[in-house]
């Protein structure tokens, strides 16, 4: 059967089901019972209409509900539930979804604007239609962001109305500048967007650049709110004493004392800078699965090596980010620990603090994945073997750095594993479980990485530079000294007192930080006239490779759900900490468990909308539709 | 015979096998439900035992302490009572303590950092009864518990 004759069946049958559906209706309407006509009549005429016995009822109960109406005083309700999932996971759901969408619409913009720039300076059109491919999952995005903060909106004000309502006594003044950004944000995307080959280059890259610019304000503003929930004021020296002393932002009842000192809190500069990192490499890694999903789906040569590299320049922008993004995110939480003590304690060392193994074996994968796609695409350019045999040992040290971080302080273990232990904690492995080894093992990790980056980049490039030999000796030992450097402390650190331990994480950052911009500054001139005998084969990579990409996405995901989840989690029985306290049912808080069910929940509902987000997309390449032809229709129905 | 799933199936696969896995990494760590702290009653007529019992309460609940005090991030409580009263010359075991508490950068064991909030702010926030059952519980650990709910802290 033709897929027309189905389709017209469908709509004939639904057609009949709404006449039945009527007409049962008024079938059952018009049987009910009725006083005979003439007896109304009758009872009309006289004056004195007669109720029947159910009439009577409903009319009895439509009083006694109005009385009951009436006599209840207004109040305002400080909580409302939702029944089944509860309105702390209704909001936590909707926060998730409106947030992964808002940071992928901010972060794309991003690096849009720096590929168009490139591709301005360098007068390739690739770039220019690369940028063009990464702006078209804007629009779509941008509405789901909307969307979902406007559910998020009504969600707080309908099942938190108190809450809601002290956060506006506080942050009302900052709601026109949000609206009207948000305006000149859907102004500057839309003309971005639709603006695309139709301004010339230096407006369209002004254009680019407001979007960036007003995307970041919005961000900034919102995340006042969020950071004032978490810290409501700033510490400083008030006495003199050396020792910053806590002042809030509002008064012990909760009333605004200072709105600058609530906006401009504690920890929201903190906030803001991990959040601008955490976006783009979360921005690049969805850009970096939609060209995976569209490589795939690819069927020519052609869309293969456009998609292939899309791919490649999404997850070099994922992974660009990512690789500081750890320290920002130590910056963050010294920043919470400088706070207040018992934040951080919270966070790292009580109630929170599995959650972090979580994380490190989230951030392991990332790595791995990350690796893995790079490693895979050594395989697209010519005479890699000079190269290749340095990954067994890269993918030695990212597994052991890996397995280190990943160890727990007090193992999960039986009373009989505990007896045979000796304690909670192994007497040999419970030392790659303290905060020494966990340090180390991350800043070899990103080391690492960097220098699969590296390699990467080397491929199939033969340096001209006339002291080559000497430049690529200084790379060679800034990387070893930096490893032996990070290494000391961290064996160091089990030797001295846990103040000076801490201390000792600052030197092993800054040196990786520092080796990476050198021997970047080396590699520049190294490679900036290479020659290059082995050509790069733009979409030869294999599939798996793309369901990395995907892996790698998802990873990222999943990574934001948790994290999102313990800055807010923090806080636990406190709307606003140390001001307002929850008084809810839901003020409790929730097991590891129960949480990444939460967080799982909320990343498959994100990837089923991006999914939608990356066909509606996709459709815009494909071809116009066009009518069948007579001879085409004749030749189907002979078939 | 090589089995050859469709690209949405298998895409669909890496997205549920990660969560999944993902989700299972969540179920196997240690399970805590936190409840909220309960409020503790403090009323005059308790006798000294059962506000060294509420002492203990709010160290255990409310207070955090044995987050920290253990040792290795702060000092532990195990002869806190003896001690307090050695530690700086001219100062008493009360006056230590309540210093200790209200005032906890004032000073610092040495091979310890600083940190420790002010427990009478935000978001411990003690009372000054709470406070006095704090301490009269340190006290008890080691030492003699002397603080009573009209014992002067000073602060």
């Amino acid at each position: 059967m033709s897929r027309n004759k189905i389709l017209f069946g469908i709509g004939v049958l639904a057609f009949v089901s709404v006449i039945v559906t009527v007409r049962l209706g008024g079938f059952l309407v018009d049987n009910e019972y009725r006083q005979p006509d003439r007896q109304v009549a009758a009872e009309e005429a006289l004056g004195e209409t007669e109720l029947t016995p159910r009439q009577q009822g409903i009319a009895d109960e439509q009083a006694a509900d109005e009385a009951e109406a009436r006599a209840l005083p207004y109040e305002e309700a400080e909580y409302r539930t939702v029944p089944f999932v509860g309105s702390r996971v209704t909001v936590w759901v909707l926060a998730q979804l409106h947030l992964l969408f808002a940071a992928f619409v901010l972060a794309v913009p991003m690096f849009a604007f720096i590929i168009e720039f490139i591709g301005y300076v360098k007068k390739e059109e690739r770039y220019d239609k690369l940028a063009y491919e990464f702006t078209k999952l804007l629009s779509v995005s941008f509405s789901m962001t909307a969307t979902f903060g406007a559910f998020l909106t009504f969600g707080l004000i309908i099942l938190y109305p108190k809450f809601t309502n002290y956060l506006m006594h506080i942050f009302s003044p900052t709601f026109l500048p949000y609206v009207l950004l948000f305006f000149l944000e859907a102004l500057f995307l839309y003309s971005y967007y639709y603006g695309w080959g139709k301004f010339g280059p230096k407006v369209h890259l002004f254009l680019g650049f407001m979007l960036n610019v007003v995307g970041t304000a919005i961000m900034f503003i919102a995340n006042a709110w969020l950071t004032f929930m978490m810290s409501p004021g700033k510490r400083e020296d008030l006495d003199g004493d050396g020792v910053p002393d806590f002042v809030s932002a509002v008064s012990e009842s909760g009333a605004l004392l200072s709105l600058r000192d609530a906006f401009f809190n504690f920890t929201w500069m903190p906030i803001n800078i991990h959040r601008i990192i955490a976006n783009v490499a979360f921005g690049g890694s969805i850009a970096a699965a939609y060209a995976a999903f569209r490589y795939l789906q690819a069927k020519t040569d052609e869309e293969k090596a456009h998609f292939d590299w899309m791919g490649y320049i999404g997850n070099f922008v994922a992974i660009i980010a990512f690789l500081p993004l750890p320290f920002a995110g130590y910056y963050l939480a010294s920043e919470i620990y400088a706070f207040s003590q018992t934040l951080g304690i919270q966070m790292m060392g009580g109630t929170f603090s599995w959650l972090f193994v979580i994380q490190a074996a989230v951030i392991g994968n990332l790595f791995l994945g990350a690796n893995y796609y790079l490693w895979l695409g050594m395989g697209r350019i010519e005479g890699t073997a000079h190269f290749q045999k340095f990954i067994k040992y890269l993918l030695i040290a990212i597994a052991l750095c890996f397995a280190v971080w990943a160890t727990p302080r007090y193992a999960i273990a039986s009373v009989s594993e505990i007896a045979a232990m000796g304690g909670s904690s192994h007497p040999q492995l419970s030392y790659l479980g303290q905060m020494s080894a966990k340090n180390t093992a991350v800043n070899i990790l990103i080391l690492s990485t960097y220098m699969s980056f590296l390699l990467y980049r080397r491929t199939g490039k033969q340096s001209t530079h006339p002291q080559r030999q000497l430049l690529s000796r200084a790379q060679v030992i800034v990387f070893a000294a930096t490893a032996a450097l990070v290494i000391f402390y961290g064996i160091y650190g089990y030797y001295v007192d846990a103040a000076t331990r801490i201390r000792f994480a600052i030197p092993q950052v800054y040196s990786v930080l520092a080796a990476m911009a050198v021997i970047t500054i080396i590699d520049l001139p190294l490679y900036r006239n290479a020659r290059q005998p082995g050509e790069t084969q733009w979409g030869k990579m294999p599939a798996i490779s793309q369901y990395a990409l995907i892996f790698i996405a998802l990873s990222f995901t999943w990574l934001m759900g948790l994290m999102g989840y313990v800055r807010s989690g923090l806080r636990q029985e406190w709307h606003v900490y140390g001001v307002v306290l929850d008084t809810s049912p839901d003020a409790y808080t929730p097991t590891l468990g129960f949480a990444t069910q939460v967080v799982s929940v909320t990343v498959l509902i994100f990837f089923g909308l991006i999914g939608v987000v990356f066909w509606l997309s996709s459709l815009s390449g494909k071809k116009a539709y066009e009518p069948k032809t007579a001879a085409e229709l004749e030749g189907g129905q002979a078939a | 015979m090589k089995l050859s799933l469709p690209m949405p199936v298998k895409m669909v696969g890496v997205v549920l096998g990660t969560t999944a896995f993902y989700m299972y990494l969540g179920q196997i760590v240690p399970q805590k439900e936190v409840p909220p702290p309960p409020p503790v009653l403090i009323s005059e007529d308790m006798t000294t035992e059962e506000l060294i019992e509420v002492g203990l309460e709010l160290a255990n609940g409310k207070g955090i302490c044995f987050s920290c005090h253990n040792d290795v991030r702060a000092p532990g409580f195990d002869g806190i009572g003896s001690r307090a009263g050695t530690r700086i010359e001219g100062m008493s075991d009360v006056e230590y303590l309540a210093q200790s508490l209200y005032d906890p950068d004032a000073f610092l064991v040495p091979g310890f950092a600083q940190g420790m909030q002010k427990m009478n702010e935000p978001p411990i926030s003690f009372t000054d009864d709470e406070m006095r059952a704090v301490i009269v519980w340190l006290q008890s650990q080691g030492g003699t518990p002397t603080v009573t709910l009209d014992t002067d802290l000073g602060y």
